[in-house]
């Protein structure tokens, strides 16, 4: 009989236990989860206010660019020029239509790459060059 | 050379009538006749262009164009009124050459891509080029009476190295194909080129892509082994575009199990409705559409096959624009070969 009670009390431990182990399994499992859930936004933030910054930077050294260009060739005249300020005028457009305060906006890359088209077609229809890769390397830097 | 079909009945066959060492200890890339298939253009690793023209039973070189480019020539185009070269180099530019009395000579040189221009196209009108790059980028060039060139588009619409460009042999349409795995079409929409379709189903690079003559289907290559055939459903005559709706492509046909690797280029021969590949086992080969099928479900048949074309992979076929059956293809042993299709009808 006592070996009986024994092996009684031992199941009863081991239920305990069990029970115990499945609670701090639990709770480990949700403080982990908070905490990974903590960093998460945190690295989230972090990225995106880095990557938006990255954007911001680019776009506006094109609206720059575009509204520089613009004032400058704003008295003249003769199609070649019309056509220059047409794409100037498209291409500040497009900027001016992108949804900066809508990090969810689902057709960012595409608009931002069709902004990076227009850009270039520009640059090449005024015959310039810019560097604008260093700039956009040191504002990433300085951010 | 010659070489049968393979299922033995109806033979077709495709002869070696020249071969040329037209870019010797060199790579030759690429080879496109002039509209009225007099000339021949072909370009190669060394940096050269030349032109080739019928003498006798023979092709000689007429022109060496060699100053323009500082890198590999990739690909070279005619425009339509045969009197300007355009080629594609690694050197990031594309040169424009005018045809003289004497030869010819580079007149413009574009610039704008930020690392190889890889092809090269001129629209059915003239009026347009487009060139794309490893840049992922395809551009779009207006030309003026003057031969001033304007870019009036950039297109990033994919997301990888673009190797080709073609256009619609009779609307502006044009159709790239990428490192991506697809193929996309643009056309101009106000005032602005648009990316209008994507075609997708290719699961490696697509490499080569050719209309038919009456532009209702597109042939595409790919390292994936296969040839895809797209066609439109568009309504109506072609070259009527019907604005109110996009046409769609869909892949009709897939020729699978021929190629035992990369297939570098296709042409579709706008005389004889025959579709040739050039393939990176050495070998050209030759398919025609099977006459009973339904035009939405057609089949094609191998009617011919030259297991080695070349010494190494076959870079380009190309059809002569005037003469049906006579074909130039071009390979990285440096050779451009010419070869005579004929089917057994023609015997």
């Amino acid at each position: 009989m006592p070996q009986a009670s024994g092996n009684i009390a031992l199941k009863l431990k081991a239920s305990h236990l069990s029970l115990a182990s499945q609670r701090f399994h639990g709770e480990g499992y949700q403080d982990g989860y908070a905490e990974g859930n903590r960093i998460g936004v945190t690295e989230g933030r972090i990225y995106g206010s880095l990557h938006g910054a990255r954007i911001g930077s680019e776009v506006g050294c094109y609206l720059g660019f575009a509204l520089t260009w613009q004032h400058l060739l704003h008295n003249c005249t003769g199609e070649k020029h019309s056509k220059k300020l047409k794409a100037l005028e498209s291409l500040v457009g497009m900027i001016q239509k992108f949804p900066y305060e809508d990090p969810t906006y689902d057709k960012l890359q595409e608009d931002l790459e069709k902004i990076r088209g227009k850009f270039k077609q520009v640059c090449s229809m005024l015959n310039t060059h810019p560097d604008f890769r260093i700039g956009l390397e040191r504002s990433v830097l300085t951010f | 050379m010659r070489a049968g079909s393979a299922s033995g009945s109806g033979m077709a066959t495709l002869t070696l009538s020249c071969r040329l060492a037209a870019h010797p200890d060199s790579r030759c890339w690429f080879v496109a006749w002039s509209p009225g298939g007099a000339l021949l253009a072909s370009c190669g690793g060394d940096r050269s262009v030349r032109v080739w023209g019928r003498q006798g039973e023979s092709w000689v070189c007429r022109a060496v164009l060699d100053e323009g480019h500082q890198r590999t020539v990739r690909k070279v185009a005619w425009s339509l009124c045969g009197n300007y070269l355009a080629s594609a180099s690694f050197d990031a530019t594309t040169c424009i050459w005018k045809k003289t009395p004497d030869g010819f000579e580079c007149v413009t040189t574009l610039e704008g891509h930020e690392n190889e221009v890889k092809s090269v196209a001129w629209s059915p009108s003239g009026s347009l080029l487009a060139t794309c790059s490893r840049d992922k980028s395809v551009w779009i060039w207006e030309v003026d009476e003057e031969d001033e060139y304007e870019c009036v588009s950039v297109l990033n619409s994919h997301t990888q190295d673009v190797k080709h460009v073609v256009w619609h042999p009779t609307q502006e349409l044009l159709a790239s194909a990428s490192y991506d795995d697809t193929v996309k079409l643009y056309r101009e929409e106000e005032d602005d080129w648009v990316c209008c379709t994507t075609l997708e189903g290719h699961e490696s690079t697509v490499w080569g892509l050719a209309f038919d003559g009456a532009g209702r289907r597109l042939a595409s290559c790919s390292d994936d082994r296969t040839v895809r055939i797209w066609s439109s459903d568009e309504q109506g005559e072609p070259g009527v575009a019907c604005s109110s709706t996009e046409p769609s492509w869909k892949c009709i046909c897939t020729l699978s199990g021929y190629h035992t690797r990369t297939i570098y280029d296709v042409a579709w021969c706008h005389l004889t409705g025959a579709l040739a590949t050039a393939c990176g086992d050495d070998a050209i080969r030759i398919f025609e559409e099977e006459p009973l099928a339904e035009p939405q479900q057609p089949t094609f048949a191998l009617m011919a096959h030259v297991p080695r074309a070349h010494a190494q992979d076959v870079n380009c076929v190309a059809w002569n624009p005037a003469e049906p059956g006579l074909l130039a293809s071009c390979s990285d042993d440096g050779e451009v070969a010419f070869w005579k299709y004929q089917r057994p009808e023609c015997c």
